[in-house]
């Protein structure tokens, strides 16, 4: 290939004289190289050349077009530099367009063709020629004309753009044979592929595994990387005596209690939502907390707990709502959004906003599922991998009906909320049953209240509050007959009026019954002096019959947040309404002063309303949450946005995946939301595609050996690492999918089998230890175990488990730490040590840049952007909170207390159970002395203080 | 790197007793091994992205892991060995302070003429003169208003920047960029990148602090001096003339006793862990941060601890006789000096909070009443910031210390409709810088007539931003971190360095 090139640039022609030569010629457009010399991306250009004749009332190619090129454009655009990627010296290269992702030409469009726009500088920051006036008049005429005409270029008419890559992550997956190692007997051959694989590589260095480890390091090593929590005094204790008896068995035994434990799915769901930023407040100014968004952190921890399939697993998280799984969409939304309230008012604000959104999802499915940073291909094509800018606005087609916000998620009709739900309605049924025949009354759903009456049929309603101030965002009027339908909606017919003189700006009165929920509420003010109370009504296209009314103050708020000071609140307490009978006159229906008259004349209505409300509060906890899962929108058209601007649309597009993956999802251009995603769903986990399960057997073997295989472990492309053993990762990848080395029955994209796969492995069993001979070499090539820091939670954890106060309690909503509210206020860390906080630290609230002053600074992420990797770093915070903290210091106390209880007050038992109980071991000679000294001159706590201080205890050996 | 099997008995028999003694650590302890393990972390194989797309190798920091924090070289001489930020979160109006245009007067009470009808909270006023008068100042006679006499008289050597526009009108996608060089949430901070990139000049203080507001923390909260995807060890340490940092302190039930005798258990657990681990980096490098820690427990009360400073002092930082948020403010200019003497890297001082941070006004948004508010801000913020620059520089300190004075916009020539405020002008705002390297007495670029656009000598917050790592001697387009896929840098693709305000 270079020799083709170089040959080509030795004839030194110009570039538009058409050399006359009658075969198809190569020719390379461009390449690119890495480090490891691999070939990432061609474009091959197939030309067939033939000679053209020109008349003089036409456009002529040679005579009018390629003098312009020449002069203006190939300096920088042509044969041997090609500026942002475009090339004009072939016809196709004007097809294709640049880097920008736009066609420089559309023959016979000249309104298309980018390059019009660019030489007229029309788009502000891409004028051309650059530091220079546009082209004159007159070229532009030619220019345009000879696009008009087809841009007809003799000898280059039926050139086609082929694109194509050759980089390993997007060719096809084949299961490489396993090798067979040259220098081994049968006896020391390994049984596990994956060490003959490493043992392979390993061994043409001259190198072999280092020796077992320790029972007392590879417990703890196997007990933390699956489940983040050391093994127990007792766990330890039985281990070491079992391996003792049979380290075959031993092991085994405890691979498989350990990947059954309920702590299994914990700790591989917090992988799985660094990777997405997965956080439980929006991030932004106001940062507010999104409401039952656990819902979704719970669904992970089954997902890995149940074994669900992965591809599965990702079908849900993008199409849930199709199979009853909606909780599972809560990882389209993962990522941080900046509420519309927050925005502004500017429209193109507001559109740059959802943009930003758009690429908040693209990017959380591009790192997590594809190891592809998609987002660089936003605002131009990708740099470096096969992803046009066509791609990136095609993917985001697929999403167009999602966005950042709650729903009440699908769920199977089995599912305990929905039978639950149910349940409750019906006696919540009954009991307005018996209320109707009293009159009136006021349910509050907490989002809302609701008034019902006995059914009027009328044209025009009116609510009257009691108050001078009045807020609300939406006002629904529903009747017997179809209770789903909101008749006070505007797109319905109804309109809504107010007093002119009560009228607020920017709170019109539209905004209540314009079926939107938010902070667009309507307003009144009464002026002080005025004796007026605020209205609000409502005039039917037609009288419609009716017999309850929902307010809300901010139903979005109720639905998408909450721990916020004043939510659900609302301005007044009383109202009444009337409705216009035939003769004009207004006559009351209902009003807040009968409720209370009605109150007291039945005494029985107190007990039944009392009732009704702790039916709801129940429905509210138990029955289907609202869950900042998505809302759902109606897809709007897709357009690519040049430069990544909402403002510079260009061509429509249509959802696909990328391209040179064979992206055609086989849907209709304007497929309903569910059956885009679902498609695409059904795409990326198709046994097929090349990087799904790459991807995914690289990020396990990432988290089991502290280092993938790939180590850019959400980079595949080619600026990610090349992977230190191809071979292995896609044997894995195969397996994965189709698996052959299970003692269980197969099952395809099983995690738990791989994992298991991977930790059988005499890799993951040896020894960490450093080793004289080998200092130096690749720690990739796993020479020894990679020892490395564990995590922010396994340290909390381990010391909580320590102390015996760990709450074991799986699920449910995340433990507070933080305080309650105002809107445009910071988080505040109010308690992060009491006995509610006990629990595992993926129960705590996973707020996006608060510090929860404790273990922020042990790298827990801020949860603003993908996170593949968690760094470990070391700063003296980490130092100083784990010292002066009060959870420490509490924690050291409590674990003191119970060594005391659990083997007396004589120091010297004490001591030794406080080792065995943080790390898993008896003390040597040495540490036990001058811990007993310590605690017998001091306090047992004190020990406990330092050894939660040791490295040891932060140490995976 | 080979080390041999001398080397290591001598290394643990230094060492392993001894290794919380950080100097002596880092005397024999050397770099070469310690480097590998975070260095595969920082600095994945092969991935020279930066290099493909602009043909400059990327230069990362080398950094120890073993101790993150050492001086480490800048890319070429740099002007200023330290940086002050004084960030005034809210939009402080450049028409109000710094960037004079008469012809607002002229137009005073008119429609604007082909201004936009809507802007970030709703429709548009008319235009409005500014609420303070202009007058020429200094030796250089910049007209500056009445509203900050005190750094009004200093403008001799500040370096005016009016021709700044940004990408957003609203403003914790404006502090977010200004402050990490994106709008999004999640990028490193200004003060993260440098202490990335450079380390610490003194022993026993952070490199890189945080002063926030009295009030509280600005609305972009810890994005502003957050470690973003920079390992944590690059965060800025958050703490004020009134607060410490968290868990400085020895908890109250301890004697110095007990610490130092827990320190030492923990120093014979480590010594023998290490014999397992004798080169691991970081094992190593969390015992250097617990001595770092523990000199941290020292040295931070101690800079804290303004009672060592004359009354001429604290009477030009103006303690006392202002507000009480103005004497509050004051103390954290004082620590501000503090720290830069003892050659803390980074300082970021905060004039604000966000909105719900304390009673009434909180920081520079003045969407109503900007007269009222504006002259409540600048009555807490014009004084001891002027002291702090004037102190700075007779103690011979902005020789080598930038200082920075940044807001995210400006504000609007026009009043909000029916209002008496301004609203927010992503398309021109006024900062200014000081001290090393910084042209002084000197104003750079314009906005146009009515300060609504910037116009001759445009800048944006990537030339900013670039402009900033230059005179710390970084080159931004090859201080770098890959994170998930690219080289990130503060100024993303972007920006150029504003050449035309500096000395050399």
């Amino acid at each position: 290939m270079i020799h083709a090139l170089m040959k080509h640039k030795m004839m030194k022609s110009s570039p538009f004289n058409v050399p006359r030569i009658n075969r198809p010629m190569q020719i390379h457009r461009f390449r690119l190289e890495i480090e490891h010399s691999v070939l990432l991306m061609s474009l091959t250009f197939v030309a067939f050349l033939t000679s053209g004749q020109a008349r003089a009332d036409e456009i002529d190619f040679a005579r009018d077009i390629a003098p312009i090129f020449e002069q203006r454009c190939s300096h920088c655009h042509g044969e041997f530099e090609q500026e942002s990627g475009l090339r004009l010296d072939r016809r196709v290269g004007l097809l294709r367009g640049g880097d920008s992702g736009s066609a420089a030409v559309v023959p016979g469009d000249p309104s298309k063709s980018y390059l019009l726009d660019v030489v007229k500088h029309l788009d502000p920051g891409m004028e051309m020629p650059p530091d220079d006036d546009p082209l004159p008049e007159e070229e532009i005429e030619l220019l345009t004309r000879w696009i008009r005409e087809g841009a007809m270029w003799p000898g280059q008419m039926d050139d086609v753009v082929e694109e194509r890559t050759d980089h390993w992550s997007f060719q096809p997956i084949a299961r490489p044979p396993v090798p067979v190692l040259e220098d081994s007997s049968l006896e020391d051959s390994p049984d596990n592929p994956i060490d003959v694989f490493l043992l392979d590589k390993l061994r043409s260095e001259g190198l072999n595994y280092s020796p077992p480890a320790s029972p007392l390091a590879l417990n703890r090593r196997l007990s933390i990387v699956l489940t983040g929590l050391p093994p127990t005094a007792e766990e330890a204790d039985a281990f070491a005596f079992a391996y003792n008896k049979d380290p075959e068995t031993a092991y085994v035994d405890r691979v498989d209690y350990l990947l059954a434990s309920q702590h299994f799915g914990e700790r591989w769901a917090q992988h799985w939502l660094d990777v997405i930023r997965w956080a439980e407040t929006n991030g932004s100014e106001s940062n507010m907390y999104r409401k039952n968004a656990w819902l979704y952190r719970d669904y992970v921890i089954n997902a890995f707990n149940e074994d669900k399939p992965y591809n599965q697993f990702l079908f849900e998280q993008i199409a849930g709502d199709t199979v009853g799984q909606g909780d599972a969409t809560g990882y389209l939304v993962a990522g941080p959004h900046v509420p519309v309230a927050t925005v502004g008012q500017e429209p193109s604000a507001r559109r740059q906003a959802r943009a930003d959104r758009m690429d908040e999802i693209l990017q959380t499915i591009g790192a997590s599922a594809m190891g592809v940073t998609i987002g660089c291909a936003r605002c131009h094509n990708h740099k470096f991998d096969p992803i046009s800018i066509q791609d990136y606005y095609s993917m985001s087609a697929v999403f167009q009906d999602i966005e950042f916000g709650s729903r009440f998620p699908e769920l199977r009709p089995d599912h305990p909320r929905r039978v639950r739900g149910k349940e409750l309605d019906a006696q919540i049924a009954k009991l307005r049953r018996q209320l109707q025949a009293i009159g009136p009354w006021e349910e509050n759903w907490i989002g809302y209240k609701q008034f019902q009456f006995t059914p009027v049929l009328a044209e025009k309603v009116r609510i009257t509050f009691d108050r001078k101030n009045v807020r609300l965002d939406e006002i629904e009027i529903r009747g017997p007959e179809n209770p789903d339908i909101n008749l006070a909606l505007a797109e319905l017919g109804t309109t809504a009026s107010a007093a002119p003189e009560t009228s607020v700006v920017r709170s019109e009165v539209t905004n209540v019954n314009d079926g939107r929920f938010g902070t667009q509420a309507w307003a009144a003010r009464v002026p002080d002096d005025s004796p007026q109370q605020p209205w609000v009504q409502f005039h039917f296209s037609k009288p419609v019959r009716f017999d309850r009314i929902r307010l809300s103050s901010n139903r979005e708020d109720f639905l998408e947040t909450d721990y916020l000071v004043d939510i659900n609140r609302f301005a007044f307490n009383g109202y009444h309404v009337e409705i216009e009978d035939e003769n004009g006159q207004w006559k009351q229906v209902a009003s807040t002063e009968v409720f209370s008259k009605l109150d007291q004349q039945h005494q029985e209505r107190a007990a039944l309303l009392s009732e009704l409300h702790r039916l709801i509060d129940l429905v509210n906890e138990e029955g289907p949450k609202p869950s900042f899962v998505g809302r759902f929108t109606s897809p709007a058209k897709t357009f690519v946005m040049s430069r990544g601007s909402p403002e510079s649309l260009r061509e429509e597009v249509y959802p696909a995946g990328i391209s040179v993956l064979d992206g055609d999802l086989g849907i209709e251009p304007y497929a309903s939301g569910s059956q885009r995603r679902a498609a695409i769903a059904k795409w990326l986990t198709d046994t097929q595609n090349p990087l799904t399960a790459r991807v995914a057997v690289n990020r396990v073997w990432h988290h089991l050996f502290g280092r993938g295989i790939v180590t850019t472990t959400s980079d595949f492309g080619t600026a990610g690492a090349a992977p230190s053993h191809p071979e292995l990762l896609d044997w894995l990848a195969a397996e994965f999918m189709e698996p052959t080395q299970t003692d269980f029955p197969a099952q395809p994209w099983s995690i738990k089998q791989l994992i298991r796969l991977m930790v059988m492995s005499d890799a993951f069993q040896q020894s960490s230890l450093e080793r004289p001979d080998v200092a130096g070499v690749n720690a990739a090539l796993l020479w020894r175990y990679p020892p490395k820091r564990v995590e922010a939670e396994v340290i909390r954890d381990s010391i909580l488990q320590a102390s015996g106060d760990l709450n074991r309690q799986t699920g449910g909503p995340s433990y507070r730490i933080h305080n309650v509210k105002k809107r445009y206020a910071q988080w505040e860390v109010v308690q992060n040590h009491g006995p509610e906080t006990w629990r595992r630290m993926i129960y705590q609230e996973r707020m996006r840049r608060v510090d929860d002053e404790m273990f922020t600074a042990f790298d827990f992420p801020d949860c603003g952007q993908v996170l593949a990797l968690r760094p470990t770093s070391t700063t003296p915070l980490q130092a100083l909170n784990l010292m002066n903290s009060e959870f420490v210091m509490e924690q050291s106390k409590r674990i003191a207390a119970r060594a005391r209880q659990e083997v007396g007050d004589d120091s010297e038992k004490a001591v030794r159970r406080c080792f065995q109980l943080l790390l898993g071991r008896d003390p040597t000679a040495a540490e036990h002395s001058a811990s007993t000294e310590l605690a017998d001159a001091q306090d047992l706590s004190l020990v406990c203080r330092a050894i939660i201080n040791a490295n040891e205890f932060a140490f995976l050996p | 790197m080979n080390r041999s099997e001398e080397n290591r008995s001598e290394y643990i028999s230094h060492h392993g007793p001894r290794l919380l003694d950080r100097r002596n650590f880092l005397g024999t302890a050397g770099l070469s091994t310690a480097s590998l393990a975070l260095a595969s972390l920082l600095d994945h194989d092969g991935l020279l992205a930066a290099e493909k797309s602009n043909g400059s190798l990327p230069l990362r920091p080398d950094i120890d892991p073993g101790n993150p924090y050492l001086s480490r070289r800048p890319h070429f001489e740099a002007a200023a060995k330290r940086v002050l930020v004084i960030y005034l979160p809210g939009a402080v109006s450049h028409l109000d302070t710094f960037d004079y245009k008469p012809a607002l007067a002229k137009l005073h009470g008119q429609k604007p003429p082909g201004l936009p009808a809507v802007t970030f909270e709703g429709p548009t006023g008319n235009i409005a003169k500014p609420f303070w008068q202009f007058k020429p100042r200094g030796e250089s006679g910049k007209m500056v208003s009445d509203l900050l006499p005190n750094l009004a008289d200093q403008v001799d050597d500040f370096c005016f920047l009016h021709s700044l526009s940004t990408d957003t009108s609203a403003h914790p996608q404006g502090e977010n960029f200004i402050n990490t060089g994106f709008t999004q949430e999640g990028f490193p901070s200004f003060g993260a990148w440098v202490t990335y990139a450079l380390g610490t000049e003194n022993q026993d203080l952070p490199t890189f602090v945080a002063i926030n507001d009295p009030r509280g923390m600005a609305r972009s909260g810890k994005n502003n001096f957050g470690n973003g995807f920079l390992p944590a060890a690059f965060q800025g340490t958050d703490f004020s003339a009134k607060n410490p940092p968290n868990n400085l302190r020895r908890p109250a039930s301890l004697t110095a006793n007990d610490d130092r005798r827990t320190v030492e258990l923990i120093q014979r657990l480590n010594a023998r862990h290490l014999e397992n681990y004798p080169g691991d980096a970081d094992l190593a490098g969390r015992i250097a941060s617990y001595e770092l820690a523990g000199k941290m427990q020292t040295s931070v009360p101690e800079v804290m601890d303004l009672a060592g400073e004359s009354d001429a002092t604290l009477r030009a930082y103006g303690v006392e006789g202002g507000s009480e948020l103005r004497g509050q403010y004051a103390r954290n200019c004082i620590l501000a000096r503090r720290l830069l003497e003892k050659g803390v890297r980074v300082v970021q001082l905060f004039n604000g909070s966000d909105p719900a941070g304390g009673n009434g006004i909180t920081n520079w948004d003045s969407h109503s009443d900007i007269f009222e508010t504006h002259a409540m801000q600048a009555e807490i913020m014009d004084r001891p910031t002027a002291a702090l620059i004037a102190d700075l520089k007779q103690r011979g300190l902005l020789k080598d210390t930038l200082v920075v004075w940044a807001t995210e916009f400006g504000r609007m020539p026009f009043l909000q409709a029916n209002g008496t405020g301004r609203d927010h002008n992503p398309g021109a705002f006024t900062c200014f810088l000081a001290g090393a390297g910084v042209k002084p007495g000197f104003s750079y670029g314009e906005s146009d007539e009515f300060g609504f656009k910037a116009a001759v000598d445009q800048a944006t917050v990537y030339d900013f931003n670039a402009t900033l790592l230059h005179l710390m001697g970084l080159d931004h387009e090859r201080l770098t971190f890959y994170h998930n896929g690219l080289e990130r840098r503060l100024t993303n693709v972007h920006g150029h360095v504003i050449k035309g305000i500096l000395t050399s």
